[in-house]
């Protein structure tokens, strides 16, 4: 699954740290997200989206 | 605040333990479990250095925590297993209820270790009444289990304390909660496997 979770971050200057803060999980979580070798939980997809102020949709790629 | 004592924890168990293996002049062992401990909770060591904050336990810890202790089980139960081979010819040889009773623990361990592992892929073909027969044969079995221990230990604390051969819980402990044991066993074992198989209900 491709994000663009990298995208959203940059546009809000947000650091990988920062970002892991702002939404409560580790910094290793997100790079994991990043690179695509997550699945993350509903909840956290939507927390992330949410605190990048997008949508799940946005956010994430799903490709079959 | 939930890290952070899991951490203490995982330490205090650490120590406690290696300070056995010292007194025990396993040193070797000691040295290997300190190593081990360090690896493990590195980095929440090295987070704790950093920044003086726990680094969250999120929902991929949790998962990873999860698959590390079942994969740590079955190696273990794997490595028993076999280790435990060369000794199957003398306990079937002389065959007496210990050996039948650790058997049947043995038994309820795999059934545990199958619907542990499989109940994602039998929970949806199961019907709700099948579902409820598994809860009630799996507490069979758990309840069997707890039965049989204090059984054992109020027959043997009464022979140590009044000196008295009491029937009741010694039938209780080797006949009743053995046989309640089976029972759970191979009842929760058939609905579990018809679960998996998608047999109409």
């Amino acid at each position: 699954m491709k994000t663009r979770i990298k995208e959203f971050r940059s546009r809000y200057n947000l650091t990988q740290e920062k970002l892991a803060e702002m939404v409560g999980v580790r910094r290793e979580t997100i790079i994991f997200l990043e690179q695509g070798k997550y699945n993350p939980s509903l909840r956290l997809a939507y927390s992330v989206a949410r605190t990048l102020h997008t949508t799940v949709e946005e956010l994430f790629i799903f490709d079959d | 605040m939930k890290a952070k004592k899991l951490l203490w924890a995982v330490f205090i168990v650490a120590l406690v333990i290696a300070v056995f293996l010292i007194a025990m002049a396993q040193y070797y062992v000691a040295v290997a479990l300190v190593i081990g401990t360090l690896i493990m909770r590195h980095r929440e060591i090295w987070s704790l250095i950093k920044t003086r904050k726990l680094p969250p336990v999120d929902e991929r810890v949790r998962e990873n925590t999860g698959k590390a202790i079942r994969n740590g089980f079955i190696f273990f139960a794997v490595a028993t297993a076999i280790m435990m081979l060369p000794f199957g010819g003398v306990v079937t040889r002389n065959l007496d209820t210990v050996h039948i009773l650790s058997a049947l623990f043995l038994a309820a361990g795999l059934v545990y270790l199958l619907t542990y592992l499989f109940y994602d892929r039998a929970e949806p073909k199961m019907t709700q009444g099948r579902l409820k027969m598994l809860k009630t044969y799996l507490l069979i079995i758990g309840i069997s289990v707890g039965v049989f221990i204090i059984g054992v230990f109020l027959h043997n604390a009464l022979y140590a304390l009044f000196d008295v051969e009491e029937p009741v819980f010694f039938i209780i402990a080797t006949i009743i909660s053995p046989l309640a044991l089976a029972v759970g066993l191979i009842g929760s074992l058939v609905v579990f496997i018809m679960g998996l198989a998608g047999r109409p209900s």
